[in-house]
């Protein structure tokens, strides 16, 4: 049985005294993230299809397909939709980057997206021409 | 098969019932409310079954199906029973097995059952103690989400 | 919240299982701004001894089972994730489990070894932020300081590996949605040897320091009978020296081929379960080297549609806390027809509440968090004397203090002046009395 005695983490600490701290020096410096980080979503609208896989598959429905018009393919009329965001409640799970066919969605690094206007987190690239 | 499943048969077939096996090491025993107490103790008592998982309740359609999930090494005992959603009265298994006290607290929250013999069976375990009289169980297929919404008078975000 | 009135009634220490009394609750704000999760304890005292406890829980009841009924079985992955957040890659695990075996496709190699590697980091994890809680409320605040540290080499492994240190979101049906990085391995096996050097000096300041000690030895006892018959599970099962383990019993993911190290004490208290989560922490570092040096090649998915067939299946993992178990029916269609899911917590309430009696009042803090509860820890608790006939509330910081104070009367003396209760015949002139 171990010699019971107070004051055992006293070597210890001054052992981290001399260490550098641990805390980050965040926002005075820039963090370090790591490769995979998982941040804001972006979309590259010259691939976007409008093919609307990715509404179909978010779990906390961002993404809605508004209808921009038609045009004409041989002699059809074909509806054109492209997707508007809102990003307010988007979980950065990954589920529309993996399962658009056009590679044109991508979560990014951006992690600093906290905004009292709930407006600006509308992401509307692929509509806005 | 293993052993316990064996003699599980036996025991069965005294509640007139069988054994069936779904996947992978799954058993599922259908037992009437009048057997239920004499094969639970047998489970227990001879053959040694004595961790409870949990208590599940299914809606179908016209009865409640109550489910009592034991497991023993590699097996999954399924042990289940309904009452009609006329007489929503079963039988608690406490003096059998007192773990299974919360979870026939939260089928009755859920589904409306009520145990006779569950010491606490008047309180509410999960619900909110405002929650009315005249709305039905939360998770019975016919309650929407909706109606318990507006009963309650909580508001909805529409996206 | 309505309140209720009526007079408590007296009641002898129960011989049986959880007597029934005729009180009625008084809940006013689980909501506290101190507090991690709500939850309410109701506790008849005789003098400093706890004789009975009456819980109630619910007030975080988010209503997933009625939820996943109307979405399509994907993103029910994500919602279940969302269940905890220290366990939540094990919910995903189990209930994937659970509707892969209604598909026929087979889960590859690759895939339960990468799964087997984040759900033991996971656990570590888990472990080390307990040990960190059980220093705070037994007044060791340095040692949380330190151990959370630790922590923080953990989430970064995990947030190499998969993005995001909380919510992997690494799961998919049949398979995991990522692989393992390049050169991660060395990296992995060179961080698992530090935190298992750590985890050791843990174990030597738990052992001699005397302040340690005083507040885990002899405390929260329970025989193994009540353990059987109320079906605890997880680290509550194996203090008292049941092998009760789901990876043992019912191994899934690769836990067949891992070497597994299972952990029981037979002393069961608390002191043995702080041994014992330290010394899990151990074996679950040795089993993500072997995992991480011993990773089969090959894919890590199988794409299934997304309709699936109909049956029913349920599925048990084991948790940082205990045993998790889900069921699973389908009736052929996009969303499930019945999901359920039982969380560890629930199970070992009935055992925590026998824990909690013939105890004194200030070990109740650290015998409430020997359980690892994941609905938090103490909100507003309410105190009736059946001696003296009094009525009190304390708050957790409260109690807390009270337990330091109890046990090291000398040392927060001037420190502590202004918030120190220290007199429990002096609580009504502090506290509001409340209606019980």
């Amino acid at each position: 049985m171990p010699r019971r005695k107070t004051g055992a983490a006293i070597p210890e600490m001054f052992r981290l005294m001399l260490e550098k701290p641990t805390t980050e020096a965040y926002p005075f410096k820039p963090i370090q993230l790591p490769q995979r980080f998982r941040g804001k979503l972006d979309i590259d609208p010259a691939k976007c299809t409008g093919c609307q896989v990715c509404a179909l598959v978010c779990p906390a429905s961002v993404i809605t397909m508004v209808d921009l018009g038609t045009r004409k393919v041989g002699d059809k009329e074909l509806k054109v939709r492209r997707p508007l965001f809102d990003l307010s409640t988007c979980i950065f799970c990954g589920e529309c980057v993996d399962n658009c066919a056009f590679n044109a969605l991508e979560l990014t690094k951006q992690f600093e997206i906290a905004t009292p206007n709930k407006a600006e987190l509308l992401m509307n690239k692929a509509i806005v021409k | 098969m293993s052993e316990t499943i064996t003699q599980l048969g036996k025991y069965a077939e005294e509640a007139s019932s069988k054994v069936t096996s779904l996947r992978k090491n799954e058993s599922l025993v259908e037992v009437s409310q009048d057997s239920l107490k004499k094969f639970l103790a047998h489970l227990v008592n001879d053959l040694h079954v004595r961790h409870l998982m949990t208590i599940t309740g299914l809606d179908l359609g016209q009865n409640i199906a109550i489910t009592y999930d034991f497991s023993q090494e590699r097996d999954t005992i399924h042990v289940r029973t309904t009452v009609p959603k006329t007489k929503l009265v079963a039988l608690s298994i406490v003096d059998i097995v007192p773990g299974a006290i919360l979870y026939e607290m939260e089928v009755h929250d859920m589904f409306g059952v009520e145990f006779i013999g569950n010491p606490w069976k008047d309180q509410k375990l999960l619900l909110p103690e405002e929650w009315p009289d005249d709305l039905p169980p939360p998770l019975l297929k016919t309650t929407k989400a909706e109606q318990i919404r507006k009963r309650l008078g909580l508001e909805v975000v529409k996206r | 919240m309505s309140a209720g009135t009526g007079e408590p009634q007296r009641k002898e220490a129960s011989a049986g299982l959880m007597e029934y009394s005729t009180e009625s609750l008084v809940p006013f704000g689980p909501i506290h701004p101190a507090l991690k999760e709500p939850e309410y304890f109701k506790l008849v005292l005789e003098g400093e001894r706890i004789i009975n406890v009456i819980p109630r829980i619910g007030y975080v009841h988010r209503g997933l089972e009625k939820a996943s009924e109307s979405r399509p079985w994907v993103q029910n992955m994500y919602m279940f994730e969302r269940t905890c957040g220290i366990c939540s890659f094990v919910h995903s695990v189990c209930y994937g489990q659970a509707v892969e075996e209604l598909t026929m496709f087979q889960t590859p190699r690759r895939a339960k070894y990468i799964r087997t590697i984040i759900l033991e980091m996971e656990r570590i994890h888990s472990h080390l932020l307990w040990v960190g809680l059980m220093g705070h409320w037994a007044g060791f605040d340095t040692l949380f300081m330190w151990v959370w540290n630790d922590r923080e080499v953990v989430l970064d492994l995990v947030e190499a590996i998969s993005g995001n240190r909380v919510h992997k979101s690494m799961n998919a049906f049949c398979g995991v949605r990522r692989d393992m990085p390049e050169n991660m391995a060395d990296r992995i096996v060179e961080r698992m040897k530090f935190l298992t050097d750590r985890a050791r000096y843990y174990k030597e300041i738990i052992d001699t320091e005397e302040t340690m000690l005083k507040r885990t030895e002899n405390i929260g006892k329970v025989s193994v009978d009540t353990v059987e018959k109320l079906c605890a599970v997880g680290p509550m099962a194996r203090y008292v020296g049941l092998r009760r383990d789901v990876r043992l019993n019912d191994p899934y993911a690769a836990y067949d081929e891992v070497p597994l190290d299972i952990i029981t004490t037979t002393e069961g208290d608390v002191h043995a379960l702080l041994r014992l989560r330290l010394d899990e922490l151990v074996a679950s570092a040795n089993m993500v080297t072997y995992a991480v040096q011993n990773l089969p090649d090959g894919p890590i998915r199988v794409k299934i549609p997304p309709i699936i067939p109909a049956g029913e299946h349920s599925s048990h993992c084991e948790a940082p806390r205990g045993e998790i178990f889900y069921y699973a029916r389908s009736s052929g269609g996009r969303t499930p027809e019945r999901i359920k899911s039982r969380q560890p917590t629930m199970a070992n309430l009935p055992t925590a509440l026998e824990m909690l009696k013939g105890q004194t009042l200030a070990d109740i803090p650290v015998v409430l968090t020997a359980i690892d509860p994941c609905f938090g820890c103490m909100d507003r608790m309410s105190f009736y004397d059946t001696e003296t006939n009094r009525k009190w509330t304390w708050s957790g910081e409260e109690l807390r203090q009270y337990g330091i104070n109890h046990y090291f009367p000398d040392r927060s003396k001037k420190h502590n002046e202004a918030r120190t209760i220290r007199d429990p015949s002096r609580i009504g002139q502090e506290c509001r009395l409340e209606e019980f």
